[in-house]
Formats: C-alpha cells, sequence, structure tokens
C-alpha cells in the first residue's frame, strides 16, 4: 500500500495551503488594526505610533453620530427580522402547505437579487411613499434604514429557525398537547424554548448584517442619519483619516464579541462545530 | 379544582384549538410575506416599470408617458457595455479563483484538520466574513497603497524603483472581489466536505483506488451540491458589487453596479438606471443558468462514464 507514504507530502501541501489562506484572509485586517495605531494626517501613510486616532476618534461628533445610527438601525433591524422570520419559520416547518414553493421562492428570490438593485428600488419607493403617498413615515431616515436592513435579513432568520424547527420532533409538543397545553402555552412552553439557538443565532446575525450593510444604506439614507459604513464610503472621497481604522478596530472587536456571544449560545445547545457555521454563515 | 371548572377549561382548551386550526396554515408567514411584497417585490416591479420610460428633462428624474425598450437599447450602447462585459469577466474570473482556492482549502478543513481544531480554524475563517465589508476593502487600499508600507518597503530593498501602482486598477478590483467572496465559497464546500461518512473514503482506499481517485470519484461527486451552492453565493453578489470597484477602483466605474448607482445617485436618470439594473439581474440569470446546464451535461456524461453512482445514505440532503 503506496498511499500510506506517499500522502504525506500531499498533506504537508494541503496544510501549507491552508495557512496561506488564513494569511490572505487575515492580511487586510491586520493592516487595519496596525494603521489604526498611525499617527498622521493620512491613514494610508504612516508616521510613527500612538494612540491619537483613538482619542481623536473618540471626540468627533459626526463619528458618534454615525455610530449611534447604526447601532438603533440594527437593534431596530434585527428585531423586525427575528420576530417576521421566527413566524414564518415555525410555519414552514410545521404547518406547510401549497403556499410553501411560493413563499420560498420569494425568500429565494430576496437572496439572490444583487444589493445594489434592492437599494435602487428602495430609494424611488420610499421616495414615493413619502412624498406622493403622505406616509410621512418614510421620510425618517432610521425608518427607512431599518426596513432597507431587514429584507435580506427577514429570509435568512427564516431559513435558520425553519431548519431547526424542522429539526425538532414533534412528539414533545403532542405531548403537551396531550396534557391540555393549549396552543399558545405549548408555543411558548415547548417549542420557544427548543428553537432559541436559532432564534438568537438569526437575531445576532441580522443584527450584523445591518451593522455591515453599505450599498442600501448609501441610498436611502436622509442627510442627519448617516450610519458608520456611510460615513467611511464618503470619507474616502475627501481622504481617509487614522481614525476611520480606529473605529474600524473598535467594531471589529465588538463583531468578535457578537459572534463569540453566537458560538457559546449554539455550543451550550450541543451543536457541532459544522450546525455552529452553518447557523452563523446562514448556509 | 372543582370538576365543574375543570370541564370548563377543557371546553376552553377545545375551543381555542378548534379556532387555531381553523386559520390557513399559512397564517403565521402572513407578516413576513406583507413585508417583502411591500418593501422588496413592490419596489423591485416599480424600478422595472420605470425602465420602460424615459428622462423628461433635466430635472425630472423619469416619466413613463411614453413606453419602449429604448432605455435597454442606450444600456447596451458602446458607452456602458464593456462595463458589463467587464463586470461579467471579473464576475466569471472571481468565481473560478475563489473556486481553486477555496476548494483544496475546504478538504484541508473538513478532511485534514483533526476535529477538535476544525470548530476554531472554521471562527477563524468566519471573523473576516464578519468583519465590516468595507473595512476589509480599506485593508487592501492600505496594503496596495503607492504611499503605503508594501509599497515603500519594496522600494527601499530595491524591488521596485517606482511606487506600488495597483490601485485604481481592474487587477485590484480582481484581487478585492476574490478576497471579499472566499468565505462564501469556502463555508458551503466545508459543510458538504463535513457531512460525507469517512467510511466511505475508507472503503474506496480499501477497493484499491488511488487518493486521486477517492478525491474524483467519492468526495467531489458528494460534495457536488456545497461546490454548487458555493459558486452562486460567490457569483451573484459578486456581479452586483459596487463598494469593492469603488474603493479599489477608482470612481471610473468599471463595474455594472456602480453604473447603476451613479444614474440614480449622480446623472439622476431613473429611468436608464432602472433599464441597467433589469440588465443586470438578466446578465446574471443567463450566465447562472448556462453553468448550470452546463454543469448538469458534464455531471451527466462522467456519471455515464463512471458508471457508479454513490449515494451516502447518512448524509442529510444539503
Amino acid at each position: 500500500m503506496n498511499h500510506r507514504r506517499r500522502p504525506d507530502l500531499l498533506d504537508l501541501a494541503l496544510r501549507v495551503w491552508g495557512v496561506l489562506c488564513f494569511a490572505f484572509l487575515f492580511l487586510p485586517i491586520l493592516f487595519i488594526v496596525i494603521y489604526s495605531f498611525n499617527v498622521g494626517r493620512l491613514m494610508v501613510a504612516w508616521d510613527h505610533f500612538g494612540l491619537d486616532s483613538y482619542r481623536i476618534a473618540v471626540q468627533d461628533q459626526a463619528i458618534r453620530s454615525a455610530i449611534g445610527v447604526s447601532v438603533r438601525a440594527a437593534i431596530g433591524a434585527s428585531a423586525v427580522a427575528t420576530v417576521l422570520g421566527t413566524l414564518a419559520g415555525v410555519a414552514l416547518a410545521r404547518r406547510g402547505g401549497r403556499w410553501v414553493p411560493l413563499f420560498v421562492g420569494l425568500l429565494g428570490l430576496t437572496l439572490v437579487t444583487p444589493e445594489i438593485v434592492d437599494a435602487v428600488s428602495l430609494l424611488p419607493w420610499f421616495v414615493w411613499l413619502g412624498a406622493d403617498a403622505h406616509v410621512s413615515i418614510f421620510n425618517h431616515g432610521l425608518v427607512r434604514l431599518i426596513v432597507g436592513h431587514s429584507l435580506f435579513a427577514s429570509s435568512v432568520v427564516t431559513f435558520i429557525v425553519r431548519a431547526r424547527v424542522a429539526g425538532l420532533e414533534e412528539s414533545l409538543e403532542e405531548a403537551a398537547a396531550d396534557l391540555y397545553a393549549v396552543p399558545w402555552r405549548r408555543f411558548v412552553d415547548i417549542t420557544l424554548p427548543l428553537m432559541m439557538p436559532a432564534v438568537l443565532a438569526g437575531a445576532l446575525m441580522a443584527f450584523t448584517l445591518s451593522l455591515d450593510n453599505t450599498i442600501i444604506s448609501a441610498f436611502v439614507q436622509v442627510s442627519g442619519s448617516t450610519p458608520w459604513p456611510v460615513y467611511v464610503l464618503s470619507a474616502l472621497r475627501s481622504a481617509l483619516r487614522p481614525q476611520i481604522a480606529a473605529v474600524s478596530t473598535l467594531m471589529l472587536l465588538l463583531t468578535l464579541v457578537a459572534l463569540g456571544l453566537v458560538a457559546l449560545v449554539l455550543r451550550r445547545s450541543g451543536e457541532s462545530s459544522t450546525q455552529i457555521a452553518e447557523a452563523i454563515a446562514g448556509v | 379544582m372543582t370538576t365543574q371548572t375543570a370541564a370548563a377549561a377543557d371546553r376552553a382548551v377545545e375551543a381555542q384549538d378548534i379556532r387555531v386550526r381553523r386559520l390557513p396554515s399559512f397564517t403565521l408567514a402572513i407578516p413576513a410575506w406583507a413585508w417583502l411584497l411591500g418593501f422588496f417585490l413592490a419596489p423591485v416591479s416599480l424600478v422595472l416599470w420605470y425602465s420602460f420610460g424615459r428622462k423628461p428633462g433635466l430635472f425630472g428624474t423619469h416619466t413613463n408617458d411614453e413606453l419602449s425598450f429604448d432605455r435597454y437599447r442606450e444600456a447596451l450602447e458602446p458607452a456602458y457595455l464593456p462595463t458589463f462585459i467587464n463586470t461579467l469577466r471579473i464576475g466569471v474570473v472571481g468565481t473560478v479563483i475563489c473556486l481553486a482556492i477555496g476548494l483544496p482549502f475546504a478538504y484541508w478543513l473538513a478532511v485534514k484538520v483533526p476535529p477538535r481544531w476544525r470548530g476554531l480554524l472554521l471562527g477563524l475563517v468566519l471573523v473576516p466574513y464578519w468583519t465590516n465589508f468595507l473595512v476589509r476593502t480599506l485593508g487592501w487600499e492600505i496594503i496596495l497603497s503607492p504611499q503605503g508600507w508594501v509599497s515603500t518597503t519594496l522600494m527601499d530593498l530595491g524591488l521596485r524603483d517606482s511606487p506600488l501602482s495597483v490601485l485604481y486598477t481592474r487587477g485590484a478590483v480582481q484581487l478585492g472581489v476574490v478576497y471579499n467572496y472566499l468565505p462564501l465559497m469556502i463555508l458551503p464546500i466545508y459543510v458538504a466536505f463535513e457531512r460525507i461518512d469517512p467510511a466511505l473514503r475508507e472503503a474506496s482506499r480499501d477497493l484499491g483506488a488511488s487518493r486521486w481517485h477517492t478525491f474524483t470519484r467519492i468526495s467531489l461527486p458528494l460534495a457536488g451540491p456545497g461546490v454548487a451552492a458555493g459558486l452562486l453565493l460567490v457569483f451573484i453578489p459578486l456581479m452586483g458589487d459596487y463598494v469593492t470597484a469603488t474603493v479599489l477602483g477608482g470612481a471610473k466605474g468599471n463595474m455594472a453596479g456602480q453604473l447603476v448607482a451613479s444614474e440614480f445617485q449622480t446623472a439622476q436618470n431613473w429611468a436608464l438606471g432602472s433599464a441597467m439594473a433589469v440588465l443586470l439581474i438578466i446578465f446574471i440569470g443567463v450566465t447562472v443558468a448556462f453553468f448550470a446546464i452546463l454543469w448538469k451535461s458534464l455531471s451527466a456524461v462522467s456519471r455515464a462514464r463512471r458508471g457508479v453512482i454513490v449515494i451516502d445514505t447518512r448524509g442529510g440532503t444539503p
């Protein structure tokens, strides 16, 4: 059996490839973190080491407001997507019917439509709703951001929750029904706790997706409610200062904490690493 | 509790059960359904409608007083068509490179790495995926910048006598999209490889198949759906990309997403912008359909030649 000896070379090659891939994946992030300690006028031109950018970033009114808008929009979008997605996911997994293919088709459509198309279609839609149909709530910047960010996220939460609920045995719910639990109590006492990991993972994912959203935000935002990524995008047109790297590093830490929380919640509910990855990545 | 109240509770439960059962099965999906109709399907339909109109004058954005396909014709004129072709090229090349990098990597992670390390390493793949898209791209701007550390180091070492001039070229955009969408290729392929029962690979080797044959005839066909998912997850958002091209490609606008955006934001020609958005979707759809048919026929041919179909009954359907 010569393949017992030969593989070492192939295994080594794969391992080297793996390490190279990780280096590639982390290279730009590493540079952002390093350059956040740059003291200089421009972010990309290294001057000398210092913490000035962090101090300036924390004091900058525009940056603080942009992050405030981002976080509020993310909380709102996450709440909307979680409620809509959880209900829809339960309906898909437990109460299927002939409507399912049509609905799944619509969800799939939201996932495959390029974000730029969502963005350019939401802009005239909000203008029309706000100005022509006189639904003035759609002139509100935060409302626009929440609606825009919740679309893709709702579909993602729906699929995550559906996968989880479909994997749950119905016998527990049936037992509760036999013991005269009304449907509402059955849902709250049995189904909801069992599907909680999926709901939490979905909620955190919707939150991160919203924080990350640049394209839809750039189109639907109104002045005064500029979220963080759009602030960075507009800074590109003038000059990138080291503060942007500093805030990005802080946001990276925030994302890592959120990711760690999801992994922890899923691990405690006994998911394997693959299931955790699937849940977090939404695939 | 008296018998009477218990009986009343019983009746109440029955009544509620009947009431719930009478609700149609899609009741819980109605909110999501309505939300997506109102904020996804309706606006996208509106864009489709605008694409048949025209820009009325200098200050108007759109009018549908006369319907025509003229905006589509305009979008395919020499001024814009090269951008669509370029987008398609960046999209196809980027997806292929992602596959070439991601497939061996996902295989290594799912098969070679000891299980106790897998969770951690997978988490590491997710970190860039969850880092802000724009920020990751800015990282590349730092790396590729002519004033950046890489450029000056190369010059100090005498490896280059002029500053690095990669930034704001198509090469930079190509690199940026490969980087940005690589995790979307790795994750579904990883999941597909991980689900394959190791016993199948062992059986194949015990029956005398070489490592290469085991990979191409057992592992790869079983991971097929994961590979297909990865290709779609990378190609579709890549085609509509706007951020990477804007940061690394400069304001020249060499991807279709930028064209659409500038028609809406700068030129204020919503009719033309809408037609371009619809064309972008058509380009994506046609390309995906083309490769799907190619995939189907190729796998049919290879199945016919192989004569054996491996079905992993223990792995779930992804």
